[in-house]
């Protein structure tokens, strides 16, 4: 495979792998098969001089869909910014340790932190598509980033891909604000691979949606983890149960002056087995509800 | 803080339940043993019909669990004592429906010949059964895997005290008139080792709780059991 390259206009260039190929359909991968996609040593991740979590390792395995669920503050959304270098754009916010994207270290100081996010996209709690028409909310993602031919196959692509084609092929040119909030969603998501990434990170992708919406959402990672990678976070225990291959489960550790929470990974496994034999007292007190 | 507060208090009472209706069993079975034993055609008659109450605590069990199923998506810990009471619920029922057994063969026996041999044998095979269904229950309130591993060898004795009872019966069969009494007995024996192996599919639900592996308790020493995957 011809390796792609992370270009920086001003900065020297990294060499990055090529995500890998569609070739997983149909086949019956087992985990400890597939590819390492990222790697997280020793992470840490602060806002100011307070770490939001701390000593993270863990990997992410190519074409699963790995859950990251905690309660509130125990750093699991500023984990998944880590992947695709969101943090970069809070001031204060610093990283120590390594993530590594396909053995390449993504905070190094030549990657181009904007080839990072067409490479890992991202969809929000809240649908956020842009206030134009829904052909514009894809094929403007496409141009920026200097796709410019084939744009109304990409877009029926993108829009067949999150399956939402059937439902908006007629009404291309309607404003995107007038969809529902579970198509705005897959419009986001089909905004999110046009450009054609090799993972998506999801953080409370159903959080603003209905049961309906959401169970379409969730059959639609299922679909899309044939192509992609994918890392979610989710308050919803039962959503990560169904949809997810692995869970890490993170919690907040209070200091010992008891005024600072800190986050950290406790338990990570396959999502069968964190939900029916979780090795960790801790996992078990959170998931059935004896957290305390 | 612990969450979740009344889905844990319903999982407490559920669990409660199958207490009790192990101790109706128990009492149950008992009863139907001595009424085989002692040849009381009164006692065997209300044990049929104690039978309802251990069917009812069958079917409030269910419907309990499957509440909790359905409206609590029950995981880790949680999840696996509700399938163990699922089972367990299940295999009292069983020993509850052959106590009705033996109290209908008892009846079917009642006054023809004996042998006190042969009584006193289904006696101790009984004693046996009713000890290891109270050492299933016992070890699952206490969740105790060392004495629910404890079963198999408790289970031992009966199995050989119910193979050693044909060659019995044939002995007091060749007294004709004992005949139709000791085939009789024979089938009672088979119930008694039957229930003896529901007190170990039991004990094997006990293990399941606490450590997750499903386990086939082939002898204390050498258990054979299978990680989940």
């Amino acid at each position: 495979m011809t390796p792609t390259r992370l270009r920086s206009s001003d900065r020297s260039t990294v060499t990055m792998p090529n995500p890998i190929p569609d070739t997983t359909d149909g086949l019956r991968i087992t985990p400890r098969q597939r590819e390492v996609i990222f790697q997280t040593r020793d992470l840490t991740v602060s806002y100011g001089e307070r770490p939001a979590v701390r000593d993270v390792n863990l990997d992410i395995h190519a074409h699963e869909i790995t859950a990251l669920i905690g309660p509130s503050g125990c750093g699991k959304s500023t984990l998944i910014r880590t992947f695709n270098r969101m943090n970069d754009l809070i001031p204060t916010a610093r990283v120590q340790g390594s993530v590594l994207y396909r053995g390449t270290d993504l905070y190094a100081h030549d990657v181009d932190p904007v080839e990072v996010r067409r490479r890992i996209g991202m969809v929000f709690q809240k649908p956020n598509p842009f206030p134009k028409s829904i052909r514009e909310n894809i094929a403007f993602g496409l141009k920026v980033n200097g796709i410019s031919d084939d744009i109304d196959d990409r877009v029926e692509a993108a829009l067949k891909g999150a399956a939402l084609w059937d439902e908006v092929k007629g009404d291309l040119e309607k404003s995107a604000l007038a969809m529902s909030g579970g198509q705005q969603q897959r419009l986001c998501i089909a905004r999110a691979i046009a450009v054609a990434p090799d993972v998506i990170l999801m953080d409370e992708p159903c959080s603003a949606l209905d049961p309906i919406a959401t169970a379409r959402i969730e059959d639609l990672m299922q679909q899309l983890k044939t192509r992609f990678t994918i890392v979610i976070v989710t308050h919803n225990m039962q959503q990560a149960a169904r949809v997810s291959d692995r869970t890490a489960f993170l919690t907040a550790e209070v200091d010992e002056d008891g005024d600072a929470r800190c986050g950290v990974l406790v338990e990570y496994t396959q999502t069968k087995t964190l939900f029916t034999t979780p090795a960790d007292p801790r996992t078990e007190a959170y998931i059935t509800g004896r957290f305390g | 803080m612990e969450a979740r507060l009344q889905y844990h208090e319903q999982l407490r009472r559920v669990e409660a339940h199958i207490q009790a209706m192990g101790d109706a069993a128990q009492g149950l079975f008992s009863k139907a043993i001595n009424a085989v034993v002692r040849d009381d055609a009164g006692l065997a008659e209300r044990v049929i019909a104690g039978d309802d109450v251990i069917d009812e605590y069958y079917n409030r069990s269910e419907e309990r669990i499957m509440r909790l199923l359905a409206l609590q998506a029950p995981v880790a810990g949680d999840l696996r004592l509700l399938t163990a009471l699922l089972h367990i619920n299940f295999h009292l029922e069983r020993i509850g429906d052959m106590a009705v057994n033996l109290a209908k063969i008892g009846k079917l026996a009642h006054d023809l010949p004996r042998s006190q041999t042969v009584a006193t044998q289904l006696e101790e095979m009984g004693g046996i059964a009713l000890r290891m269904i109270g050492a299933a229950m016992d070890s699952f309130a206490r969740r105790d895997v060392d004495l629910a591993r404890s079963l198999p060898d408790m289970d031992d004795p009966l199995d050989k005290l119910n193979k050693g009872m044909l060659q019995e019966v044939l002995r007091i069969a060749e007294d004709k008139r004992m005949l139709e009494w000791g085939i009789r007995m024979h089938v009672v024996s088979r119930q008694i080792e039957r229930v003896g192996d529901h007190a170990v599919d039991i004990a094997e639900q006990v293990a399941f709780v606490v450590t997750g592996e499903v386990g086939i308790f082939s002898g204390p020493d050498n258990p054979v059991n299978v990680k989940l995957p």
